[in-house]
């Protein structure tokens, strides 16, 4: 993947966090969608861009939203390397599969910060609760979704049903 | 799925790719590294810098997504006018297209007038502000708020919706400020129990509710009593709702663990009103009004 497509990963990405997170229905469907942006960049595009990626979202999260910079960037850089490495190391496929490593990827970002956050800022450790766990069920079920789209085979679809009408 | 040529590339580099994770691993912990010494201060210049700049942008995503939330609540209501008569929707189109819009935008305004309604009885609002986005992430329980410096905003500036009180301005850029909301796990702030009137700390515990801490095991506390600011901190106001009890239970060491529910709906925010600072004292060094 070349650097014009990553960034637009990545602006579309955080477009749609604000437009969702924006919302008083934001609670209903909370998809991390620059976790959804890193995986689709360490999908397509090898180790380092989606190492750079990753630590590029986290970086832009951190800015808006934490006490520090650096945690989620930590996190989603380590991620984008380990999505990259099952993406090319592990032969897996379809919507489930994507859908689980992902949901498990949100959860590990998760507990990363929470990690982080406990021995920079001495907070409590608070992982797996119910809105993060929701957020990972939204967030790989959009990423598998959006996988199930991309590998439908949509001519072979459009034509069977152009043959179809003419019968 | 992926091409063989893009594969074997790939498969080519992971020694290279796992230098750069290192090497951006490295860098982060180094950021982490120069920040964390200064985590008592409210935020860094940089953080600052990056609302000021990324404001325009946010506020006009926002503002889309606002519209459109909007939107979607008459959608019911057009509905049902649109099936009175088929002849009449092609005729009323554009007047119907011009109704919808302004449905939504009247519907916009009448939430701000409700929120302002509430000002008399806050102690001085220095004005409203959507909330453009909300993070919850492992105990982190942050807003950013639609409001900074220009409109005379600072760091410390306690928030409220007429149902109680939300939480605290942390970095305030020109027109975009990053919040911490009350149920951040390291959030706290002086509370008051209205009937009793006794003094303790509520804390946020991260996971959406809140925990009164040092009231005695002799206390009269009754589950459903209003728990309110007690103004003892610095930063929040004396006699904004908090939340009610929701259960007691004993603790260790002589005082009572309370739970408490938070009056203020945090999980569907969409406007807040911006208090001035509370003056009684400087606020306690820490993340937090009490730590």
């Amino acid at each position: 993947m070349r650097p014009g497509p990553i960034a637009l990963v990545l602006a579309g990405a955080t477009a749609l966090e604000f437009f969702f997170g924006g919302s008083k229905f934001r609670g209903a469907w909370p998809v991390d969608w620059l976790l959804v942006g890193t995986a689709i960049v360490a999908r397509w595009g090898g180790f380092g861009r989606a190492v750079l990626t990753g630590a590029a979202a986290g970086f832009l999260e951190d800015a808006l939203t934490e006490n520090l910079l650096g945690l989620n960037a930590f996190a989603k850089a380590a991620i984008g390397y380990l999505l990259a490495f099952v993406s090319v190391r592990v032969i897996f496929g379809g919507a489930l599969a994507v859908g689980g490593v992902i949901a498990l990827c949100s959860l590990a970002n998760d507990a990363i910060v929470a990690v982080l956050r406990y021995l920079l800022l001495d907070s409590p450790i608070v992982i797996g609760t119910p809105y993060a766990l929701w957020r990972a069920v939204a967030t790989g079920t959009t990423a598998g979704a959006l996988e199930a789209a991309w590998s439908f085979p949509w001519r072979e679809w459009r034509e069977r049903r152009r043959l179809r009408r003419l019968r | 799925m992926r091409p063989a040529g893009v594969r074997a590339e790939i498969t080519s580099r992971p020694r290279r790719g796992g230098a750069l994770l290192a090497s951006v691993l490295v860098l982060c912990v180094l950021a982490l590294s120069a920040q964390a010494p200064a985590r008592g201060h409210r935020g860094s210049v940089l953080q600052s810098w990056i609302l000021t700049a990324a404001a325009p942008a946010v506020r006009a995503v926002a503002g889309i997504s606002r519209a459109v939330s909007g939107t979607s609540s008459s959608v019911a209501e057009t509905w049902t006018a649109r099936s009175e008569n088929v002849r009449l929707r092609h005729e009323l189109e554009k007047r119907e297209e011009e109704l919808f819009r302004l449905r939504a935008e009247v519907q916009q305004f009448r939430g701000e007038r409700s929120l302002r309604a509430a000002a008399p009885f806050l102690p001085t609002v220095v004005g409203s502000a959507p909330v453009l986005l909300l993070e919850r992430r492992a105990g982190l329980q942050s807003a950013l708020i639609g409001i900074g410096s220009a409109a005379g905003v600072g760091g410390g500036a306690p928030l409220a919706v007429p149902q109680g009180l939300v939480g605290r301005v942390v970095i305030a850029g020109r027109t975009l400020s990053r919040a911490q909301l009350l149920l951040d796990a390291s959030a706290a702030a002086g509370a008051r129990i209205a009937r009793t009137g006794e003094v303790g700390i509520v804390r946020g515990d991260g996971r959406g509710a809140l925990r009164l801490n040092h009231i005695p095991t002799t206390s009269r506390v009754q589950q459903g009593d209003l728990v309110e600011s007690a103004g003892i901190d610095g930063i929040y106001p004396r006699g904004i709702p908090i939340g009610r009890v929701a259960s007691i239970s004993r603790g260790g060491n002589l005082f009572l663990d309370i739970r408490v529910v938070p009056t203020a709906p945090f999980s569907r925010l969409t406007d807040v009103l911006v208090l001035a600072p509370f003056p009684a004292r400087e606020p306690a060094e820490g993340t937090s009004a009490l730590r």
